[in-house]
């Protein structure tokens, strides 16, 4: 039952990425995202499905779930992501933030009831998120081409990597490798979808979803890498005639 | 993993409150966002009543306030970019006139719903930048109990320090339009853009 189900979604996947082939593929960012063509197939087969089942459903949860509780689920994934961001604070040297991160997830697996309550937050125990994508960076990985994933959404080839590896040391993800144990992943999925509700008409009204969603993505991550703190933009380059061309194969 | 598209409500919380870190009065950009939208707080607050049932007379007070702090011709020509380039100057205004009215109105609006914020806090400046170019950066609490943070670039001009940027969870305002508006303005002219900024079909942020 469970291979059925592995080979009809490949099937699906082959058939919707087939036909969408005829999809627009400029070149609106070539150093960023020099598969923009391949990208943009992928982005159509998301919001395909998005649309017929994805957002749906993340509706109907959205509605059903009252906002505490819809909260406390958000609490609970961001919890068992703990060990990831820890190990990848260790491995960047973060020793001091680590321990933050070791003590709030003591605190909200137990007193914060298996992390549904942030209590951690409460007690003043900062907040920290790092995944091996940003470790990767700091150990001088910096540019990485833009990859929209299936099912996953906005990445890059660092950071969807590291998503892969950080998968082994997530207590789910430990738990269920191997398995077709695809349920923690819907459901967080959906969890996560519902968040985004309020910002779909912006998307749809924007002439360029696509570059749009890569953009505020590709924005967002830096400041993650960065602690909150990126560089600031070099605004004087946009006022040039051409923007200077670089070698997009120098991308890994 | 951080919603980054909460990035769309920035302008609900562009300020309310400000919490003094430092209370220096002078014209350094930290001042002036402090002075600024404390000032526009302290006003709103006194006549809330008055502004809830005349939305229109806010929009007038944003404007008065705001726009003294603003390069918008500036903001105009970065999102333009190459886009931008034989474009006669009044024409840049009109598109920057365009753009800066729908970020008053979304300022007035957000100013009516998100009244009881807690205080903005303005975080202390680093060094990092030049004399040239800085960045105030500032933490909003939002009403689900997380922190927003928003920063605002400023850069020197012959009037002084004006902003022209904002950037919400590290996604700015200026990179993230002129992605979008570069090419359509490329692609259908800027008569056009205006004209669809103007009528509100085309929206800045939800």
């Amino acid at each position: 039952m469970r291979y059925k189900l592995q080979v009809i979604s490949i099937a699906l996947l082959s058939l919707l990425l087939s036909a969408c082939a005829g999809t627009q593929s400029r070149d609106t960012d070539p150093e960023n995202d020099p598969w923009e063509g391949f990208n943009r197939k992928v982005y159509a087969f998301n919001d395909g499905l998005d649309k017929a089942l994805v957002r749906p459903v993340a509706v109907g949860y959205d509605f059903i779930m009252p906002d505490p509780f819809q909260r406390g689920v958000g609490n609970f994934f961001r919890n068992l992501d703990a060990p990831v961001t820890f190990l990848n604070q260790i491995l960047q040297g973060k020793v001091t933030q680590s321990a933050d991160t070791f003590g709030r997830f003591l605190i909200n697996s137990t007193i914060g009831l298996l992390g549904f309550f942030d209590v951690a937050t409460r007690m003043g125990v900062p907040f920290y998120n790092e995944d091996l994508g940003q470790t990767l960076h700091k150990w001088g990985y910096e540019d990485s081409r833009y990859l929209m994933l299936p099912f996953f959404g906005p990445s890059t080839v660092r950071d969807g990597t590291g998503r892969l590896a950080d998968s082994y040391v997530h207590p789910v993800g430990r738990a269920i490798h191997g398995r077709n144990e695809w349920g923690y992943y819907i459901v967080r999925g959906i969890d996560l979808r519902a968040r985004f509700l309020s910002q779909d008409a912006e998307l749809e009204r924007a002439y360029d979803p696509y570059v749009l969603m890569r953009d505020v993505w590709l924005q967002n991550r830096r400041y993650q890498i960065y602690d909150g703190d990126p560089p600031l933009e070099d605004y004087d380059l946009y006022l040039e005639e051409d923007l200077p061309e670089q070698d997009p194969d120098s991308r890994q | 993993m951080n919603p980054p598209l909460r990035f769309f409500i920035f302008l609900l919380f562009f300020a309310s409150s400000i919490n003094v870190y430092a209370q220096t009065e002078g014209d350094d950009p930290v001042s002036l966002v402090i002075s600024t939208t404390s000032q526009i707080f302290a006003e709103v607050d006194e006549n809330f009543k008055s502004y809830e049932s005349d939305p229109a007379s806010l929009q007038t007070l944003v404007r008065t306030d705001l726009i003294p702090l603003l390069d918008v011709h500036y903001s105009a020509r970065l999102i333009l970019g190459r886009a931008g380039r034989g474009i006669e100057k009044e024409k840049v205004d009109e598109f920057a006139e365009a753009m800066i009215s729908l970020l008053v109105n979304r300022y007035a609006d957000g100013l009516l719903q998100f009244r009881s914020q807690e205080p903005v806090m303005v975080l202390p400046q680093r060094g990092d930048l030049n004399e040239k170019l800085t960045r105030v950066r500032t933490r909003v609490k939002l009403p689900s109990g997380g922190e927003a943070p928003i920063d605002y670039a400023f850069h020197k001009t012959s009037e002084g320090w004006k902003a022209f940027d904002v950037i919400v969870e590290g996604i700015s305002y200026v990179t993230t339009y002129r992605n979008q508006i570069m090419p359509e303005v490329q692609e259908k002219g800027i008569d056009l853009v205006i004209k669809r900024l103007t009528s509100g079909e085309l929206t800045l942020a939800d």
